[in-house]
């Protein structure tokens, strides 16, 4: 179990250098960051001094070195507009991002699962097409289109809840509603397949054979087994709360981490931009850490040696 | 694959002999269910659409009217001089809708296209080659497949600015990961059978043994990826462009059009009510029409 945690871990390191070099010579290649912040008209001992405070004069592998080591000491740089710290900033936005992506998360697995495991355990009625077409209709509908026709009901058409903002609760309720009805149609999907595919496994028929209650089966026999593929989404959910909303921020005018991307995107502040993918990257691996060692927990297999590559 | 061919064949032998007309609907109806047609049809539709748009659509798409401004469609009480209506500068939005379809469906085309490319090729290699290779490719999988790509997309556009090719590159990275897994997966199983190692040792080059022999056999489930794959860049490009990040003023493109059709929500939901429908029918129907070829041509996929 050590081991295989220990295996885990180490990937997830591989991944962080991955990240922080990927945005490392992406900000670089880019072009000259001097250019880009002050004008290229701007004097030429600006730019000078504006090189050497940003450390810009060294030589390529010297930044590099320069740039993980702030990494690790917390220190991503200044916002290239006002000047406040980028953490700063988005740590500052963390707040309201969580508080529509963990309601929404749950809404999604009390939606998901339910309505994944009726479907498998109904195959073929009305009910499981039911399910089924409103699961495909949840993911190919886009949030940003959902959360505008919500809008469109709800606050031009019925008056009951406000459009856009976050003056009181209420204006959460369609955010939230919006991120967690595509969530549940994936997440009905997958929890479906993995159920059918558990459901056709000889050691179900053996559990009925030998006398269980059918409610018995399903919940000792097949639900843990189905458990481990749906895991996997879970875990991209988990991690996604951070950067998930990054559309419905914007639809619903919802002051979060999505919309400071967005606005740091459209302003091209480099230092924001960057500090979020840090940490959407961190958050991202750190789920994904937190999965694996789950997985491990739920099937003692996986962690003894048969680490056959998810996927392959 | 033979099996069902046998079924098929038998399908066509029970449909050709007289049947009475209800029960020859019947079987049409499940090789071919009415969603599944609808889908093909849309699409057919969107391609229609997408190629003739300089002929079809009525007014330039960036043709301004001052005096016909947010004009609702025809069917709304407006006039028939704009069947969908006009925006905020009196712009045509049928005329827009068919660039923009055009748009939209052009970058997905080659998104989609630019990736399965690239997944097949890095696949190929991971397969060929094992040892280092192989991990490297996994590795930069396993980085693609654990990072939300609309934030790896946002970072690029932040770093690099936007320009169409750029955007359209950009695109072409999106669900990479996928195909060469497949990729990698099936043509190991397929070095392992006796046709590959066949061609190979008659003296084909790795280079033909893969494209020539390797390929075709592994096509089918790529195909049915490249399905799943499609809608997901439409929905992205969508995405991006409605946030304002993607195609850029003064090209159009679907996404784009939902985006600024918002500014005008409560007056003129036409304008952002037609390409809503327009790419939610459209990755609806090529999602159903991949579920359905997935289960004829590869049964065993999820």
């Amino acid at each position: 179990m050590l081991t295989y945690i220990a295996s885990r871990g180490l990937r997830a390191l591989v991944t962080v250098f991955l990240v922080l070099s990927f945005s490392f010579f992406i900000l670089r290649m880019s072009g000259d960051p001097a250019m880009l912040i002050l004008s290229p008209d701007a004097p030429p001992e600006a730019l000078e001094a504006f090189r050497r405070g940003w450390g810009l004069d060294q030589p390529l592998w010297m930044q590099y070195l320069v740039f993980i080591r702030n990494t690790f000491q917390g220190n991503f740089g200044q916002s290239m507009r006002d000047g406040s710290p980028a953490m700063t900033l988005v740590m500052e936005r963390i707040p309201a991002t969580l508080a529509i992506t963990l309601p929404a998360f749950f809404l999604k697995l009390l939606i998901g699962i339910p309505a994944g495991i009726f479907a498998a355990l109904h195959r073929n009625t009305l009910a499981d097409r039911l399910v089924m077409s409103l699961s495909v209709a949840g993911y190919t509908v886009p949030s940003f289109v959902l959360g505008l026709l919500l809008v469109l009901v709800f606050a031009v058409g019925l008056g009951w809840l406000p459009s856009g903002g976050n003056a009181s609760w209420q204006h959460a309720i369609l955010p939230i509603i919006t991120l967690s009805l595509g969530g549940a149609a994936i997440l009905a999907r997958f929890t479906r397949s993995a159920m059918l595919e558990v459901m056709g496994q000889p050691y179900i028929r053996t559990a009925s054979a030998k006398g269980l209650t059918w409610r018995n089966v399903v919940r000792h026999h097949a639900l843990p087994n189905a458990a481990i593929p749906t895991l996997t989404v879970i875990g991209f959910m988990v991690g996604s709360l951070i950067a998930g909303a990054v559309v419905v921020e914007s639809v619903f005018s919802w002051p979060g981490v999505g919309r400071l991307l967005v606005s740091s995107v459209a302003n091209r502040d480099l230092a924001v931009v960057q500090c979020l993918l840090l940490l959407v990257a961190a958050t991202m691996i750190s789920a994904n850490l937190l999965i694996d060692a789950l997985y491990g927990w739920i099937d003692p297999r996986l962690a003894q040696g048969h680490t056959a590559r998810k996927g392959s | 694959m033979s099996n069902h061919n046998t079924i098929a064949a038998a399908t066509e032998q029970l449909a050709s002999a007289p049947l009475a007309r209800p029960q020859r609907i019947r079987h049409f109806l499940s090789a071919y269910p009415p969603l599944v047609l609808f889908g093909i049809l849309w699409m057919l539709a969107m391609v229609t659409v997408a190629l003739l748009a300089d002929l079809m659509a009525p007014y330039s798409f960036s043709q301004l009217d001052l005096n016909a401004r947010l004009m609702p469609p025809a069917f709304m009480g407006g006039s028939p001089a704009h069947w969908l209506g006009t925006d905020e500068l009196g712009r045509d939005v049928l005329s827009r809708l068919m660039v923009s379809i055009r748009i939209s469906l052009l970058v997905a085309f080659i998104g989609t296209l630019l990736s399965a490319t690239l997944g097949v090729l890095l696949g190929f290699l991971a397969a060929h080659f094992r040892g280092w290779v192989e991990q490297l490719v996994l590795t930069l999988v396993d980085f693609q497949a654990s990072m939300p790509f609309m934030i790896i997309a946002l970072a690029v556009l932040a770093f690099f600015g936007n320009t169409l090719t750029l955007f359209i590159v950009l695109m072409g990275f999106y669900g990479w990961e996928r195909s060469a897994r497949i990729t990698r997966g099936l043509t190991i199983a397929a070095n392992e059978q006796g046709y590959a190692s066949a061609v190979h040792d008659i003296g084909a080059s790795p280079w033909r043994v893969y494209a020539v022999h390797v390929l075709p056999n592994i096509a089918s489930t790529l195909i049915v990826n490249v399905t799943l794959t499609f809608p997901e860049v439409i929905l992205l490009e969508a995405g991006l462009s409605f946030l304002g990040l993607g195609v850029q003023p003064p090209m159009t493109s679907l996404g784009n059009m939902v985006g600024y059709g918002r500014e005008y929500l409560q007056s003129a939901a036409w304008i952002l009510l037609a390409p809503s429908l327009v790419i939610v029918l459209t990755s609806f129907s090529v999602s159903l029409v991949g579920d359905w070829l997935r289960d004829r041509l590869d049964p065993t996929l999820r």
